[in-house]
């Protein structure tokens, strides 16, 4: 939900483009931004419909926060705020029974698993004072009785591109590795008042699970390790390359796997004591799956197989073309 | 017996196993070959460049898609877009334009009179109409949905439109639909990356591949004027038109300004030569090839015929460069300005009717290019030239007048432009020669018109209504339900020097809460819609069937037989009368 259009006014220098910082490097705004309620549709009505997910009919897909009962949601509110209240538009405000009642009934309806709210207004933390529903977890930027403040000005905009809480925020996630593990606590406790200017506050009371074992990546955003591969089945690329590629974290898989590939040795050992015992038919079936279990590359297998087919289809069916013309003259006549 | 028999048997589970794998041969190459073709969808992408006399650049770019009529496709589609194809399915649309645009088309420098400038200048903000093919009880209830559905398709505020105080149904200036079309515009939305979004995302190849691939957002942004218009045409199979089916056009219509630092020529030499360009300089991007699932792919470069007269002109007058004119085929090294790309094709426009020069079309085919050799057209100017686009017949303008918080007048001024000096002899009807104009305009309730204080002047001089004024049709607004519509066709006589129209209004009472959150910017008046349907912005060109193929210049040979000339739209400040109207105040 974005108030007022900042990137293509026609007071904005650098049209189409947000910085986060004056030496202009990153372009929030990117080139495939989708802004689903923008100008007049910001409103405080708008916002808890958004909440409740209770809609008029017509309303479409991409206007409804389409979550259920496993959702993990961030919910990231900033602008000019007081106590307990948010402004919205410089005409109406968004007050903090507001958002307790709409949070007790996306709980009441089940809409959520776990909910991160960050708010960054001048005292934030009264804003969700009144909260009392259960996986929900609040930070502010200020407590009551002081002011957020923004972190610089940039003088070729013209205006403050960043408050402190989020340019501290961002400089968090930053410092990060993409495999980092961080914990919610590392990121609650990262804030420094003196840089900050105002004293951040976050409630837990809601929340089930300890902070230190919720991973920043349960609200902000996962990543998933991807190998890239050129094509669709592969032949000839072995997957140990790859494997040297992965970092420490995954290390432990490899061990796993090592500890599966030794146990089938030792049944392979058990099965050998039993197999003079079986008849030769299960001995060769038993081995067969074995084998089977062994391949890794079962991809290549399945080539192998089917560009044998052919060849053997010719072979099995030439004689039955040979005989079938040889038999039809003879028959004829 | 019976080893002929066996044999027999053998023989023919022989021939049955053939015919089998036969018949498995073709089912198999068959269903292959439809895979391939596609089902019969085509795509298309095109950019036309066009320099324009006060130093700035257009570039039109034209997407078009056409898919067959779904009832012999099921709902497998492989280029055209499968929610336009839902949408065109669900709310029975006919026929659909939904513009996005920033700027003001600037008629006097930009031209009025050429098929580009009647299709492409749109109003400010979203403008939206829809014909739709249900009965005419239930428009309404499908274009409160449609407005839904494109808001959340194109990230706009379009769903504002479907209070009936937004919308209304044009019916004598418009296309004639029997009552199924539905108008509304959006005078302030904005219209940013988030729109563009995805109006790309239409298109098969997004904006990875091919022209699009060009279109940097800081660039189109930083542009004196962007529209983004998406055009809908669904027939039903079995109707006489060629092609049935669903028909997309998108175009995109950016006026940039090259910047004369990036070409580095210095200042105070060149200040009456007009800035060179590129496709790099003024986008920053190269073309990387075509969009390997289109058609076909060109780059068209416009001089028109203000233009090409010019040029024609001096070389009369130095003759000494008589070696390289501009008619010889040395089009690249030219006296007056040199393209850097050798052209594939040149069309010059035939039979224009107005008897001045013919502009002159250069195309250039982005096939044979790729990433490796990319496209990238640049024109370089060699002496100053000056001239100007053809106007439309009238210059129109619209403002307010009064002053004060209660009451004002709308006031509609047309003037003639050179262009009308010259007037058709079609339009001498009955003896009397007359200039048709239709005039289209929609006022919020708040704006309350009064109909009968309509004043009419031609030449300055008031004049009956009956005189001038051949049809009117009036809507009249009611409070926060429907908007004021006003409808006139005019006939005005050949000669007049001015005509000018009056309007009174009272500004309606707003409660504090129908004011918007800013509202001291005041609110927008809609742009009014003025055509001349009898001129055509036609261009006719001498090869005819290398241009069916191209959507821009087959939009140019048929273009529509109205300009459409939008009027800005005129911003409204109430003051805010916040009355206490009981004691709980």
């Amino acid at each position: 939900m974005l108030a007022d259009d900042m990137a293509c006014n026609a007071r904005n220098k650098y049209p189409a483009q947000v910085f986060n910082n004056e030496n202009h490097k990153l372009n929030l705004y990117g080139d495939n931004v989708e802004v689903d309620y923008h100008g007049y549709e910001v409103t405080v009505e708008n916002f808890l419909r958004v909440l409740t997910g209770r809609h008029e009919a017509a309303v479409p897909r991409s206007k409804r926060l389409l979550s259920d009962e496993g959702s993990h949601i961030l919910l990231y509110m900033t602008g000019h705020g007081g106590d307990e209240f948010l402004k919205f538009q410089d005409s109406e405000e968004l007050q903090s029974h507001d958002l307790a009642d709409a949070v007790k009934q996306m709980k009441e309806k089940h809409r959520f698993k776990e909910l991160l709210i960050m708010v960054d207004t001048c005292q934030a933390a009264t804003l969700f004072s009144q909260l009392h529903s259960p996986g929900v977890l609040a930070i502010g930027s200020s407590m009551k009785g002081e002011n957020s403040y923004s972190h610089h000005l940039d003088s070729d905009v013209g205006v403050s591109v960043v408050d402190r809480f989020t340019f501290y925020t961002l400089a968090f996630f930053e410092k990060l590795n993409m495999y980092d593990n961080a914990s919610l606590s590392s990121l609650f406790t990262s804030y420094n008042p003196t840089l900050l200017m105002s004293t951040t506050y976050y409630r837990t009371d809601l929340y089930q699970r300890k902070l230190e074992e919720v991973s920043v990546t349960n609200f902000f955003g996962s990543v998933m390790e991807t190998i890239h591969t050129d094509s669709a089945y592969r032949t000839t690329h072995s997957r140990k390359t790859s494997e040297t590629k992965m970092p420490l974290q995954e290390s432990v898989k490899h061990d796993e796997r090592r500890q599966l590939i030794n146990s089938n040795v030792q049944d392979q050992t058990s099965d050998t004591k039993i197999e003079d015992k079986q008849c030769p038919f299960t001995r060769r079936w038993n081995a067969f799956q074995d084998k089977l279990e062994k391949i890794e590359r079962i991809d290549s297998l399945v080539n192998y197989g089917f560009i044998i087919m052919f060849p053997l289809l010719l072979i099995i069916m030439f004689p039955l073309l040979l005989i079938s013309t040889w038999l039809l003259p003879t028959f004829v006549s | 017996m019976a080893i002929l028999l066996s044999r027999r048997s053998n023989l023919l589970a022989v021939v049955v196993l053939l015919l089998c794998q036969l018949f498995l041969y073709a089912t198999v190459s068959s269903s292959g070959s439809v895979l391939k073709q596609g089902g019969g969808e085509e795509f298309s992408e095109e950019l036309l460049l066009k320099p324009f006399p006060d130093r700035k650049v257009l570039a039109h770019f034209h997407f078009q898609s056409r898919a067959p009529h779904s009832s012999s496709h099921g709902r497998h589609h492989h280029l055209f877009p499968k929610a336009i194809a839902q949408l065109v399915k669900k709310f029975r649309v006919k026929e659909m334009e939904l513009s996005f645009t920033q700027g003001r088309w600037r008629y006097e420098q930009w031209g009025g009179f050429d098929p580009l400038s009647s299709n492409n200048a749109k109003p400010p903000g979203v403008e939206l109409w829809a014909v739709f093919d249900v009965p005419q009880s239930l428009v309404d209830v499908y274009w409160r949905n449609l407005t839904h559905t494109l808001s959340g398709l194109f990230c706009a505020s379009i769903n504002f439109l479907e209070s009936s105080t937004t919308y209304s149904a044009p019916e004598l200036t418009f296309k004639p639909s029997f009552g199924n079309l539905r108008y509304g515009t959006l005078p302030r939305e904005a219209v940013c990356t988030e729109n563009l979004t995805p109006w790309l995302k239409l298109l098969p190849c997004r904006d990875k591949a091919g022209l699009s691939a060009l279109m940097d957002r800081p660039s189109i942004y930083r542009g004196f004027y962007h529209s983004q218009r998406l055009r809908l045409t669904s027939s039903e199979s079995g109707s006489d038109e060629v092609d049935s089916g669903i028909g997309l056009d998108q175009t995109l219509t950016v006026v940039l300004q090259p910047s004369s630092w990036r070409t580095g020529k210095t200042y105070s030499v060149e200040t009456n030569i007009q800035p060179s360009w590129s496709i790099s300089s003024i986008f920053g991007r190269n073309i990387p090839g075509k969009c390997v699932i289109a058609k076909s792919s060109n780059v068209y470069l416009q001089l028109d015929n203000g233009l090409v007269g010019e040029l024609k002109n001096l070389e009369r007058e130095n003759a000494k460069y008589v070696a390289n004119t501009f008619e010889s085929e040395g089009f690249q090294s030219n006296h007056a300005f040199k393209i850097s790309v050798t052209p594939d094709k040149v069309f010059e426009e035939v039979d224009n009717l107005h008897g001045k020069s013919t502009s002159v079309i250069y195309g250039f085919s982005v096939e044979k290019y790729s990433d490796s050799q990319p496209f990238d057209l640049g024109l370089t100017w060699k002496i100053p030239v000056v001239w100007s686009c053809q106007q439309a017949p009238l210059h129109a303008s619209r403002f307010l007048m009064g002053s004060g918080n209660e009451r004002g007048a709308i006031a509609i001024s047309l003037e003639p432009t050179e262009s009308s000096e010259g007037l058709p002899t079609s339009h001498i009807i009955d003896g009397r020669c007359e200039l048709r104009v239709d005039i289209f305009q929609v006022v919020p309730w708040y704006i309350k018109v009064y109909f009968h204080t309509l004043q009419v002047f031609v030449d300055k001089q008031p004049r009956a209504m009956a005189d001038v004024v051949d049809k009117i049709r009036v809507s009249p607004s009611k409070d926060k339900v429907s908007p004021g519509v006003m409808e006139m066709i005019l006939k005005l006589p050949c000669g007049s020097k001015s005509a000018a129209f009056s309007l009174e209004f009272d500004k309606g009472f707003l409660h504090i809460d129908e004011y918007p959150p800013d509202a001291n910017q005041g609110f927008d008046i809609p742009s009014a819609l003025i055509s001349f349907p009898s001129f055509n912005a036609r261009m006719n060109f001498s090869e005819d069937e290398f241009l069916n193929n191209s959507p821009i210049l087959s939009k140019f040979q048929h273009a529509l037989q109205r300009h459409h000339h939008y009027m800005h739209s005129i911003c409204i400040v109430f003051w805010i009368i916040a009355q206490c109207a009981s004691e709980a105040c």
